[in-house]
């Protein structure tokens, strides 16, 4: 019986007017965006690879010079993003790309896509995730607010409901037929995209990409299933297809533009993240005034004591390794608490604002999906913190290799004060220290991430289905 | 075949049925006749379980319309002023549909042609969508739709008016040839004459009551007309 209906209602949706244009408009931006998404990612990911080779390079071939001279000169991380940022590029634009890795100063990402671009195009960038997100539920309702609202405005529900057939399926089967009306858009375009993740040889950027895709269509059918439902319950709850289209549009509005900008709003505001001039003054001064009070100066003091004790010397000259480079590791690690207390407060800024909007997505069920897409695209805020952590990991490692480096091969310059009071030190030197490699989260730890949204994007699908079908039951025949 | 024990309806403070009690048999074209609001649509309202009876029962072949409403509905057709069907459609596709929907899967398109032969449609009119359509050819396919799920018992809701002279007279002989097959007829009308000529007994109600019961072959057009505005004043 479902597949009666579903079969007409395909046949009804497919010949009417509106299907042709909204249709082919839909696979032309889809289209379009998988391509313009496709060039970006693709042109991105050439430049990081191009840019990630030289500095490697560069760091080794910097010239003959004290190894912790080295690390004052550094290294570049340049954030490579996984073959699905072409269809979701998330926070991308907006997040830094670089992070300059140095002695003594843990920095932030910098160089943004969005900053190179003109004012113009930084609105409405194309992607695919976005026209899913927003123009789907449109397409949806179109074909779709007139289900119940139009049947009774013209009469054939009467017709339909003395054939002996229950309402559930006539739900059942109006919901197959929009479904299929709305797939055999969509999908084709799907392909295309998963077609053009095979062909690719662009680096693979985290694991489980299969998983990963399969995910992502389970979550945007979820999606699309709770417009779908949510469509048939206004149109079977409305008193006329008009009053079902502006409840349908107004909710899409709310759930697709509204929400995403108040929810960020929301959750700043409750969970305040400081502003770059003031985060960068106030971790100055706690490096000046030191972690707990006592400022640098005197820990080092402590610390020359405690290392001359252990050693059992009278002149930091004795001591059976080069002095100045524990001192300056030393100094290394006590500013790195400072840095990790304040850029950790930031993440955890970061983190519940992140948690607040997830639960913001009970009222809009576009923020969880958008979260989801985001976070299995690799395109999130919490990557992007992954890539900052990979890059302050790299950045201690180097100073603590140099400075570690030095320690040893310098012993004998011990107490010497004089110009040649310096090791100088070469490319083969320079190679402990690997080449900065990006580890993105592992997929489970995305999922643990998001189980939240998967959970608020379930929710809605369940309590839109209860809607369609308690609308259903509950719908007159009659027209008003 | 159609039957109506005690039937009420009410909504609110308005008694739009008060104890009905009717009975029509196979092979009976019964038409109630009666004022705009008497309660002629809400008792076919209530043998389509379209709405709960207050109290009281109808039944359908025996069975009860509001234990068993899609039971029921299988041995009905339903027939109204305006037969809507899906304008995107062709007649034959509406047919189709509307056929399977019955629970009639097994027709070939030859017989779906030929229920449409039967009711007298253009035969190239059969694979136009019927938006284009006039109320005469939306009623023929209408009756197709009826000949097609087997109806034993047909609800009728002023299905002719509007129909000029001819087609009303076609839909007629259509009825009489379902009535022939053993269908049990139930049809609301206005129109006395067609009335008369087509039923084989008239209900008249008034205000939710059957107020008087004929059988058409022991009345003439005139007592017919006289006895209903009788009542109507």
């Amino acid at each position: 019986m479902i597949r009666i209906i579903a079969r007409k209602e395909f046949a009804e949706i497919v010949r009417d007017g509106r299907f042709m244009w909204t249709a082919a408009l839909m696979v032309l931006l889809l289209l379009t965006a998988m391509l313009a998404g496709w060039q970006r990612h693709g042109s991105y990911m050439a430049t990081q690879a191009a840019a990630q080779g030289a500095t490697n390079t560069q760091w080794l071939k910097q010239g003959d010079k004290n190894p912790h001279t080295a690390a004052h000169y550094g290294n570049y991380a340049f954030k490579p993003l996984g073959p699905l940022a072409f269809f979701d590029n998330g926070v991308t634009n907006y997040t830094g790309t670089t992070v300059f890795m140095e002695a003594h100063k843990q920095n932030f990402a910098i160089a943004s896509p969005a900053a190179d671009t003109s004012a113009i195009s930084r609105f409405g960038e194309l992607n695919g995730a976005m026209i899913l997100q927003v123009l789907m539920p449109l397409l949806i309702i179109f074909l779709g607010f007139t289900a119940f609202a139009g049947e009774r405005e013209s009469g054939t529900i009467r017709q339909v409901m003395s054939m002996g057939i229950s309402r559930t399926s006539l739900l059942g089967g109006k919901a197959l037929g929009l479904a299929a009306a709305v797939l055999i858009v969509v999908v084709p375009c799907v392909i295309i995209g998963a077609v053009f993740i095979a062909m690719t040889d662009l680096p693979v950027v985290g694991e489980g990409l299969v998983t990963r895709i399969a995910l992502l269509t389970i979550a945007y059918l979820a999606y699309a299933g709770i417009f779908l439902f949510l469509t048939l319950a206004v149109s079977a709850w409305s008193r006329s297809p008009r009053a079902a289209l502006m409840v349908l549009v107004g909710f899409w509005a709310f759930t697709a533009f509204i929400m995403p900008k108040t929810a960020a709003e929301i959750s700043k505001a409750v969970h305040p993240s400081p502003s770059y001039g003031s985060f960068m003054a106030a971790m100055k001064a706690h490096q000046a005034r030191g972690f707990d009070g006592t400022p640098p100066w005197a820990e080092l003091g402590k610390f020359q004591g405690q290392m001359m004790r252990k050693y059992r010397v009278s002149d930091v000259k004795d001591l059976p390794f080069y002095w100045t480079a524990v001192r300056m590791q030393r100094l290394e690690e006590l500013d790195q608490r400072v840095f990790n207390q304040h850029f950790g407060a930031v993440t955890a800024a970061y983190a519940a604002q992140r948690r607040l909007q997830d639960r913001i997505g009970l009222l809009a069920p576009t923020l969880p999906l958008r979260s989801i897409s985001m976070g299995l695209a690799g395109t999130d805020l919490i990557q992007q913190q992954k890539f900052q952590d990979d890059a302050e990991s790299f950045r201690e490692a180097m100073v603590s290799k140099m400075n570690g480096y030095l320690s040893k091969a310098a012993v004998s310059l011990n107490g010497v004060n004089s110009a040649s009071n310096y090791l100088i030190a070469n490319e083969d030197v320079f190679a402990i220290v690997p080449p900065f490699r990006y580890q993105p989260p592992a997929l489970a730890t995305t999922l643990s991430e998001h189980w939240m949204n998967f959970a608020v994007l379930a929710f809605w699908l369940g309590a839109a289905i209860l809607l369609a079908l308690l609308g259903v039951q509950r719908m007159s025949l009659e027209r008003d | 075949m159609l039957e109506a024990i005690n039937l009420r309806k009410s909504y609110g403070d308005h008694e739009a049925l008060q104890g009905l009690n009717l009975k029509v048999n196979a092979g009976d074209i019964y038409c109630l006749l009666g004022a705009n609001g008497a309660g002629k649509t809400t008792t076919i309202n209530l043998f389509l379980n379209f709405v709960e009876p207050t109290s009281g029962t109808a039944r359908v072949n025996g069975v009860d319309v509001t234990q068993n409403p899609l039971e029921t509905k299988r041995y009905l057709a339903y027939i109204p002023e305006q037969v809507m069907l899906y304008g995107n459609l062709t007649a034959i596709e509406n047919l189709e549909y509307f056929a399977r929907l019955g629970g009639h899967a097994g027709y070939s398109a030859a017989d779906y042609r030929s229920f449409l032969d039967r009711v007298g449609l253009q035969a190239n009119a059969a694979n136009l969508r019927v938006r284009t359509y006039s109320k005469g050819m939306r009623q023929k396919v209408g009756v197709a739709i009826a000949l097609a799920k087997q109806a034993k018992a047909l609800l009728l809701d002023e299905p002719t008016s509007g129909l000029d002279p001819k087609a009303s007279n076609e839909f007629s002989a259509l009825l009489l040839q379902l009535r022939n097959d053993g269908a049990a007829i139930l049809m609301a009308t206005h129109d006395l004459f067609r009335a008369k000529e087509t039923g084989n007994r008239i209900g008249i109600m008034k205000s939710g009551r059957l107020v008087q019961e004929l059988s058409t072959d022991e009345v003439s057009h005139a007592d017919v007309e006289r006895i209903y505005l009788e009542h109507m004043h």
